[in-house]
């Protein structure tokens, strides 16, 4: 068994997941950890392709939530690092062998996937100023600088840090590992990735007006954890 | 004048009788949503009073300190019903990712 895994939450993604799942397969030997976070579709049944872990919510608890569930069937699996992957096909499955020689080499604890190093295929200029004017935000809440503060395509050592735990169910959870950094004195280090935005994918994506109500999320979640 | 009494005081004591008893209240939450009641029970009763009591606290009229009392009451409610809701939340999704851990699989077939 690998002491890698990918974990892929997912929600209403029938129409996706078994590419993404097939092309991972198809590169790397690591564990895939599919989150079916209470899809309402057929995605489930695409999701399980031999060889792939399947979990699921009864319920929907959000990207956050499944992202955690993954994490700890992770570690009863014995998985030291984890890679998130988005299931409707943003992210560049050969990003990930890089992010996890990092880890492996202990150059960093955490690595961050940045699309403003890397490559950001068809994004809109609005969000890309957005995304951009959103570092701000992470930087005076956590006081950590990033080019690109709210990627999804994250590679972590969940091994050595028993107390990594995302407790924000919903979209806060980008920021809430930021916090998680500082809190758990992780290494990290931000790594070029490409983001494809295609026509799906951005129907599928959070909208901007959803932002607000993440930044609000983020602070309660802030208050009360 | 008494029927909007009897109907006020009602709508009140319902209120009062499912936040104050229906929810995991600590006992410093449940004695001022009591005191809370109480005021408003008797301002209810006998309106002038509370002009007296406003003008004892220098707020000056009556309806002002029934606001007053009515949004400090209120804004207590919204902390303990959000307390309350995030608490069932967390423990919702511990139930609902231990279930989902428990019952994973791997997949055999393509």
């Amino acid at each position: 068994m690998s002491d890698v895994a990918i974990i892929i939450p997912m929600y209403n993604e029938e129409h996706a997941i078994r590419n993404v799942v097939l092309e991972l397969k198809e590169k790397y030997d690591y564990e895939i950890i599919v989150i079916d976070d209470a899809s309402s579709d057929n995605s489930y049944n695409e999701a399980c392709i031999e060889g792939v872990y399947i979990l699921q919510h009864i319920v929907n608890l959000g990207q956050g939530a499944a992202i955690q569930t993954g994490i700890e069937f992770a570690r009863t699996l014995g998985i030291k690092y984890i890679v998130t992957f988005d299931s409707d096909g943003q992210h560049n499955a050969d990003d990930i062998e890089p992010f996890i020689k990092v880890l492996r080499e202990k150059k960093a604890d955490i690595v961050l996937g940045s699309r403003f190093l890397g490559k950001a295929e068809n994004i809109s200029t609005f969000k890309k100023y957005f995304l951009k004017a959103s570092r701000v935000f992470t930087f005076f809440s956590t006081g950590i600088w990033l080019t690109d503060s709210h990627n999804g395509f994250k590679a972590i050592n969940i091994g050595d840090f028993p107390d990594f735990e995302i407790k924000e169910n919903r979209m806060a959870h980008a920021s809430e590992i930021i916090d998680l950094i500082k809190r758990l004195k992780m290494k990290y280090i931000e790594m070029p990735c490409t983001i494809r935005y295609t026509t799906y994918s951005v129907q599928k994506g959070q909208s901007m007006i959803n932002a607000v109500g993440i930044v609000i999320e983020y602070i309660i979640g802030r208050l009360t954890r | 004048m008494i029927f909007i009494k009897i109907f006020l005081i009602l709508i009140l004591t319902l209120a009062f009788m499912l936040f104050a008893f229906s929810l995991r209240l600590k006992n410093f939450q449940r004695i001022a949503v009591i005191l809370g009641y109480l005021a408003l029970f008797i301002f209810i009763i006998d309106p002038p009073l509370s002009d007296v009591v406003a003008r004892y606290f220098g707020i000056g009229y009556g309806r002002d300190l029934v606001i007053y009392i009515l949004l400090a009451v209120m804004s207590l409610i919204s902390i303990i019903l959000f307390v309350d809701t995030k608490t069932n939340k967390d423990a919702l999704t511990k139930i609902v990712r231990k279930i989902g851990v428990d019952n994973a699989k791997k997949c055999t077939k393509s």
